[in-house]
């Protein structure tokens, strides 16, 4: 399997004031395409910092982060929103539904940006809703929802642009162990069926093991 | 769905603040509308008033006389037509002085043909003419007064002392927005026979028509010619242009009016600014939401201004909807009955109509603008962070 992405020396650095946080240190990474990578690492590592530059959503500071072969620190910050648009599949701890929105809205949601028809957006969002398992719960609002069907919700949100990689910040944190299964199977079919890339952050060892690859992170670096 | 609807749906979240939003600037908004009618009403006064009519009176002052006789040398100047004159007399019904209305001597032939616009039908015109005590009254004031063709009337002279009985000939109503239709004009002759000493053969001001408006300049000027060397000298203008030297007048409380106009707007742009804000700070996790599945700074924008689009639109149509009846119906009426004189016609006027619901959206969308540009700036880890 040839890497999908590739991160090569990248440091990531805050500033809280004039005072520099070194989150990220020369860190060297390769996932290949179709794996399912699980990211561990103790609260303040750097985990979801790392996560957030592999699907574009910041800049490096220094080093360079590529995916298929096109460098994210090369584009401006509009051409990235547009290239997220198109090859990441995003999902929070907290699922983030827009709470005015039915399921099956919140899923059309990533269309709108994509030249599709009003139709087609409907067909599309349909299927995604249908692959987590929530055809039937399409007109229900988030607040008339479980987490656990929530976070299907925001899976069918994630896939419905069909996107290369899918991006997990600890999708599992804030469920029960029964709802928390049920979304582990759902990200290893998407992975296994759909072959998604997937990187999760967890802390949950449980979850780790559906993971192909599991890392660990400390202080910035891969142990 | 599209980015119309989202935002559309996003005045759901809390229909408690946005019905208190949309209700605050429709209040705004009818308040708006009253004191634009108040202006336009005024204004319409002025722009009705006859510009084929002059009035030539006392150069010092109108409560002074004229000579009768300066009346039939006005009809010899050229350029002029139909002649006629008035008195005020100052007349209330008795033991009813708070009642104000407009009571005028005239002279009822050569008044209907200087007030053309007037109509009355034909046999209470012939009733009027032949009439020595007879009085025609507008349609609004027989209406206040519940006075039918044919009633006799006494009022309580104040000018002229004494009772005075009238006969009621006939009920007018006007063609055009240049006369109002609450006064009360009887028989100069009448006035005259019973009148004082002194006030005998005396007039009030003179009225003339000039059958070429564009002349109404020349003529006025040439009036006033002709008596500057006489012992009474008078002063000339069109009814339009003395409508307008009263509004140039009145010019500091128009201002006033105005000001509190753009007042009331500025607290409604607070109320929508402060709606706008506060929504948009509620929702900053959700934008970064937004931004990491790749909308655009552009699209939040356009969600936080279409937002305000929707409440401005809201208030606005909310404003008129409750202002136009009560306006029309309500202050409107009431107005048009007591306070003819300043407006003859207080009604909302299509084009205040159309100013105060675009104003509403425009409004908004100032009231907007800062929080439309702050989440356009906004960083999208920092907003993921932040929690709720
Ligand atoms: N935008 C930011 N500004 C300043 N410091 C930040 C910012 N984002 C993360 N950090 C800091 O970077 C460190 C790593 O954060 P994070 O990647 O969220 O860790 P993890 O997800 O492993 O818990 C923490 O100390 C955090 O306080
Ligand atoms: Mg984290």
């Amino acid at each position: 399997m040839s890497a999908l992405i590739k991160l090569e020396k990248v440091g990531k650095t805050y500033f809280r004031g004039k005072e520099p946080i070194e989150v990220l240190k020369d860190l060297d990474l390769e996932m290949p395409e179709g794996a399912f990578e699980a990211l561990m690492g103790p609260s303040g590592s750097g985990k979801s910092t790392l996560l957030n530059l592999i699907a574009g959503l910041d800049s490096v500071t220094s080093g360079t982060i590529s995916v298929s072969g096109v460098n994210l620190g090369a584009m401006s910050e509009g051409q990235r929103a547009h290239w997220r648009s198109q090859n990441v599949g995003f999902i929070f701890q907290t699922y983030n539904l827009l709470p005015v929105l039915t399921a099956a809205e919140n899923v059309e949601l990533p269309l709108l940006l994509a030249p599709l028809s009003s139709a087609e957006r409907k067909t599309r969002s349909l299927t995604a809703l249908r692959a987590v398992g929530l055809e039937e719960r399409g007109h229900h609002r988030p607040d008339q929802l479980s987490g656990g069907q929530q976070q299907r919700v925001a899976i069918a949100r994630a896939i419905v642009t069909d996107p290369k990689i899918i991006v997990a910040d600890e999708p599992t944190g804030d469920l029960d162990r029964v709802s928390a299964n049920q979304i582990l199977e759902l990200l290893v079919k998407m992975n296994k069926e759909l072959k998604k890339t997937i990187v999760m952050v967890t802390h949950d060892p449980a979850a780790a093991e559906r993971a192909s690859i599991v890392r660990h992170l400390d202080k910035g670096q891969l142990t | 769905m599209n980015l119309a609807s989202i935002a559309i749906k996003n005045t759901r979240r809390n229909i408690f603040r946005t019905v208190l939003t949309v209700v605050g600037v429709a209040v705004a908004m009818l308040a708006f509308l009253l004191l634009r009618t108040v202006l336009s009403a005024w204004l319409v006064g002025a722009e009705y008033a006859a510009k084929d009519r002059i009035a030539t009176r006392h150069k010092v002052t109108f409560v002074m006389w004229l000579p009768k006789h300066y009346a039939e040398d006005v009809k010899q100047i050229p350029g002029v037509g139909a002649v006629t004159y008035m008195n005020w007399f100052g007349a209330h019904l008795p033991g009813k002085e708070s009642q104000f209305f407009a009571n005028l001597a005239t002279d009822p032939k050569t008044f209907l043909d200087v007030y053309d616009e007037i109509s009355l039908p034909a046999d209470q015109k012939q009733n009027w003419l032949e009439d020595r005590r007879g009085a025609i009254v507008g349609a609004v004031l027989a209406r206040q007064f519940g006075w039918k063709v044919g009633d006799k009337v006494t009022l309580e002279g104040s000018i002229y002392p004494g009772m005075w009985e009238f006969n009621i000939d006939g009920i007018y109503s006007a063609t055009r927005k240049s006369i109002d239709q609450s006064s009360f004009y009887f028989n100069w002759e009448y006035m005259n026979e019973l009148a004082p000493g002194p006030a005998k053969e005396k007039i009030g001001w003179i009225s003339s028509k000039v059958p070429n408006p564009s002349e109404a300049g020349r003529v006025s000027k040439a009036i006033d010619k002709l008596f500057d060397p006489r012992d009474i000298q008078t002063l000339s203008m069109s009814e339009r242009a003395m409508n307008t030297s009263f509004l140039g007048m009145m010019s500091t409380l128009l201002t006033a009016m105005q000001i509190v106009s753009l007042v009331i707007l500025l607290i409604m742009m607070l109320i929508l600014g402060n709606t706008i804000a506060m929504g948009v700070r509620e929702r900053t996790h959700e934008y970064g939401v937004l931004r990491a599945i790749g909308f655009l700074p552009k699209h939040l924008t356009a969600f936080v201004l279409g937002e305000a689009t929707v409440l401005g639109l809201a208030g606005g149509l909310l404003g008129l909807a409750l202002g136009v009846p009560l306006i029309n119906q309500g202050v409107g009426r009431f107005m048009e009955e007591n306070f003819t004189g300043f407006f003859p016609y207080f009604r909302v006027a299509d084009k205040d109509a159309i100013i105060s619901v675009v104003l509403s959206i425009v409004l908004a969308l100032i009231a907007a603008a800062v929080p439309a540009y702050q989440v356009s700036r906004l960083n999208v880890i920092n907003a993921l962070r932040k929690v709720g």
